[in-house]
């Protein structure tokens, strides 16, 4: 939910999906601030004897320049999304296991599902001094589902009974808001829903602060550009655009001063990374992965690795998207055969593309689901697809493809060419070495692929053709961030738009549904569902599931306290301190 | 030159809406959005309306001076500009400063002592500036003047917390732009060492020198006063293009130096599709173009009486 694409606009992942839900029973506090399931530390972090002390700045590198939306409302990019991190705290906090916490505010849910109370704690201040009250949250949900608003967040309101019409600007309030008092308020919703408190804003705006800017300014004013404001552990002090943001102390934060005098969130250019951690410039940042045997190397430094919200796949095409109908239609005869897919899926050593295009950084999967999530089917319970090309071979000769005229390639079952093209895109160095493998690896067992139109596609120009269903695209190469819940809705459902492989199957709708239903207020029944779901896709193969990449959080040794997860190296910062 | 903005807008509005998907096709996000989302906004955007519509639109906004919003930064082109523009005309001019200063010194010695070791030595640094791509000779720099001698910064245009007072902070400005500023200029700097040393050495050896000489004018005199001057005039040829080229060519060298100028704000607008600020850059780039060759055409006439306009 909250943390969009912890990959977002990056070149290389491109689309981000956000599977948000989770069961919403209220849980224990300070949720999952312990180690992170996923995390792997290399490098003696080594526990430095003695408390934590107070003082100390630190630089924290990111390596593309910032928009500086500086709004949880209307920010877009991961860059912005790191600065909000330090400055801006939610009412309820996404864990390590991606389930949510109360954080500011703790709330409760009527027998029916329909209506929330929200407690906020007393005494939470706002960087300018004024106290945050339930109207900065209310004042919040407005502007998203405001006519004028203009950033991309009105699903997460459009929960709310009322929002819609608010949004037509056909009511002059959200109806199913009711303010109890300045710290209790209630909501109701249009329908009762599993993961309603994973979808629903969890941010306030500081109301008075922003008093008087139409809605349409906001995302230009001076109060969100120049002297932003928020509920953090650090206040902005100075912004240079496209450089740093320096961030100081905010000595009334509300779980306590933090122990750090400052941070400093400066932009570096990432062929550098290496160097600037070397030499201390830059303490803490994620780098490429294609740096990290020369980061193992440095003795100031040590590394946590988290594995990334999100997959690289291969995709079939079986058909088009109706525009009419709105729904997906299997069309393609080509890939109907689910012996072929697995066939190809045998055929591709996942490893061998990992050790050699991302050094070895990351876990393959088999089921689209983050590695971390609760509702992860085991790995005993899906088929685990180890490369081996001989029984990729016997598949294809089960399912008719075979070859006929002698040439080293198959025919398909009616004796005609069977030729298979593969669409990928450009972006890194190693886009094209490891297009060419996974062509390689096609063409070992028989199967005459080639590069989709003899080249790389640019990112834009690649999805475009994928959207568009372009009849040269067959095999495509993509990836999706994820995000907290398991609910596959927006990619997998036949009436999503964003379903690319086009494939519909009738019983993996109706779990995804199944997942959402009254029944799955029960986490153990709701579990049970996904994990029925992810047996049917990884038997089904509509995609070639390759690998979760890994995150490699790179650390200065004088800097401790860091926690980091699968989606985020910079939570709880008001913890951090220095040991010199 | 109005008849030859008008066509440049045409086809820059063209080749910018050719591009294929458009600045929504990034925002594919189900963890922010959905389809419909997207649907709305095209509309807003105007992006379903007929491409003659959308040009009549976008001109007669430039027009009114009007370039239209930005819809990655979320702000007014001309505020975002404003900002970049200044980073980059600091980092063009100190850059020509450089290049003039290098150029002039090299290829007045190269050239008056031809094939002797001094020589040689000039002309082999000239062929290596020559041969090293732009972005490698940058990061080269980086590691060795930034990272292991720690003279200047590697990054940026001013430092963290830096900078009180005018003086210390436009010190501040030139320590940072030093590095980004030299990179820029160095196939520039080659291009006209190697031009000037090879046309002093030619004109050295022509009738008019070779009478200066014979009339007892001292060697120096004979260098500053007579050859130099001829050979000036192919170099003010280049000026006019050096300035387009200067603010487009600082795309490279200001993304790796983390730069915040128009060429790494062409560059990231271009990926995201950002229209409105892809079409002001361009358009922006070729007016420059266009203004510097006028430059050039008057400072001919300065070097070159005989091309001076009556």
């Amino acid at each position: 939910m909250k943390k969009k694409g912890s990959l977002g606009m990056s070149v290389v992942l491109a689309f981000s999906i956000a599977l948000a839900g989770c069961s919403g029973q209220p849980a224990t506090t300070e949720g999952g601030q312990g180690e992170s399931p996923g995390t792997t530390t290399t490098g003696t972090a080594e526990q430095p004897s003695g408390e934590p002390k107070y003082g100390g700045t630190v630089t924290y590198g990111f390596s593309s320049p910032f928009q500086g939306l500086l709004e949880r409302g209307f920010y877009e990019g991961v860059d912005d999304d790191k600065i909000l991190y330090f400055m801006m705290d939610p009412l309820f906090q996404v864990g390590d296991d991606l389930r949510v916490y109360p954080y500011i505010a703790e709330w409760t849910e009527s027998e029916d599902h329909k209506t929330f109370t929200f407690t906020f704690k007393k005494g939470v201040k706002w960087h300018n001094g004024e106290e945050l009250t339930v109207e900065d949250w209310k004042y919040a949900l407005e502007v998203i589902a405001h006519p004028d608003y203009t950033g991309p967040r009105y699903s997460y309101v459009e929960m709310i009974e009322g929002a819609q019409e608010y949004h037509e600007g056909k009511a002059n309030e959200i109806s199913g808001i009711k303010v109890i008092d300045p710290y209790t308020i209630e909501l109701k919703m249009k329908r009762a829903a599993v993961n309603t408190i994973d979808n629903l804003w969890s941010y306030p705006m500081p109301k008075k602060y922003y008093e008087g800017i139409p809605i349409k300014d906001l995302p230009s004013s001076p109060q969100v550009r120049q002297k932003p404001i928020g509920t953090g552990p650090f206040k902005v002090k100075n912004i240079q655009p496209g450089e740093f943001v320096e961030l100081e102390r905010f000595d009334d934060y509300w779980q306590g001063k933090p122990y750090l005098d400052g941070i400093v969130y400066k932009v570096y250019d990432g062929a550098l990374a290496t160097s600037l951690l070397k030499n201390g410039e830059i303490d803490i940042t994620d780098i490429p992965r294609s740096q990290v045997k020369e980061v193992e190397k440095l003795d100031n430094v040590y590394i946590k690795e988290e594995d990334e919200l999100g997959y690289a796949y291969i995709g079939f095409d079986f058909g088009h998207w109706d525009k009419e109908q709105e729904r997906v239609v299997m069309d393609n005869p080509k890939f109907q055969n689910k012996k072929l897919r697995q066939a190809f899926y045998y055929a591709i050593d996942r490893q061998g593309l990992l050790d050699a295009f991302e050094n070895g950084k990351g876990t393959l999967i088999q089921s689209p689901m983050p590695t971390v999530s609760w509702a992860k089917a085991p790995d005993s319970e899906l088929i685990p697809y180890e490369y081996n090309p001989e029984k990729a071979k016997q598949l294809l000769d089960e399912a008719g493809y075979k070859d006929i005229d002698g040439d080293g390639m198959r025919e398909d079952p009616q004796g005609q060419k069977f030729t298979v093209t593969y669409h990928a895109m450009s972006g890194t160095e190693v886009s094209e070495p490891r297009a060419q493998a996974v062509i390689q690896f096609l063409r070992e067992v028989g199967i005459d692929a080639s590069l989709n139109g003899g080249s790389l596609k640019e990112f834009n120009l690649f999805y475009d053709m994928i959207e568009n269903d372009d009849p040269s695209v067959e095999l495509f190469a993509g990836a999706w961030g994820l995000d907290s819940d398991p609910d596959p809705t927006g990619l997998w459902r036949s009436s999503d738009m964003w379903n690319f492989p086009r494939w519909y199957n009738e019983e993996s709708d109706r779990l995804i549904e199944e997942g959402v239903s009254e029944k799955a207020f029960d986490p153990e029944y709701r579990k049970n569902v996904y994990i029925q779901w992810q047996k049917l896709v990884n038997e089904e193969v509509p995609m070639i599931f390759l690998y979760s990449r890994k995150e490699i959080n790179v650390i200065n040794k004088r800097l401790q306290g860091v926690h980091t997860n699968s989606f985020a190296n910079n939570l709880y910062s008001h913890k951090w301190y220095v040991t010199d | 030159m109005v008849p030859l903005l008008f066509l440049i807008s045409i086809v820059v509005f063209t080749l910018a809406k050719l591009m294929p998907g458009d600045a929504l096709s990034g925002k594919i996000d189900p963890t922010n959005t959905n389809p419909a989302y997207i649907a709305e906004m095209r509309e807003k955007l105007g992006y379903n309306d007929p491409l003659y519509v959308q040009y009549v639109r976008w001109l007669s906004g430039v027009i009114q001076g009007d370039f239209g919003d930005s819809f990655i930064h979320k702000m007014p082109v001309s505020q975002l500009m404003g900002h970049r523009l200044s980073n980059t005309i600091f980092l063009a001019l100190l850059s020509l400063l450089i290049t003039y200063l290098i150029a002039f010194a090299a290829g007045i010695y190269a050239g008056r002592r031809p094939y002797t070791l001094g020589d040689n030595l000039v002309m082999a640094l000239n062929y290596i500036a020559y041969a090293i791509p732009s972005f490698f000779a940058a990061i080269v720099a980086i590691y060795i003047f930034a990272i292991t001698l720690g003279w200047v910064p590697a990054s940026g245009t001013i430092s963290v917390g830096g900078g009180e007072g005018w003086l210390a902070s436009l010190l501040d400005r030139l320590k940072h732009a030093i590095l980004p500023a030299f990179c820029l200029g160095l196939v520039q700097t080659a291009q006209y060492t190697q031009f000037l040393r090879n046309d002093i050495i030619e004109s050295s050896r022509k009738e008019y020198v070779r009478t200066a000489r014979a009339k007892g004018t001292s060697e120096s005199l004979v260098y500053n006063r007579h050859i130099l001057r001829n050979s000036l005039i192919p170099i003010v040829t280049f000026l006019g293009i050096d300035i387009g080229l200067l603010l487009s060519g600082a795309v490279i060298t200001e993304k790796i130096f983390v730069y915040p100028g128009v060429g790494s704000l062409f560059i990231d607008s271009v990926s995201n599709r950002d229209y409105s600020v892809v079409m002001t850059i361009t358009m922006m780039l070729s007016v420059m173009t266009l203004i510097g060759n006028l430059i050039a055409d008057l400072l001919y006439g300065i070097v070159d009486p005989r091309i001076r306009l009556e």
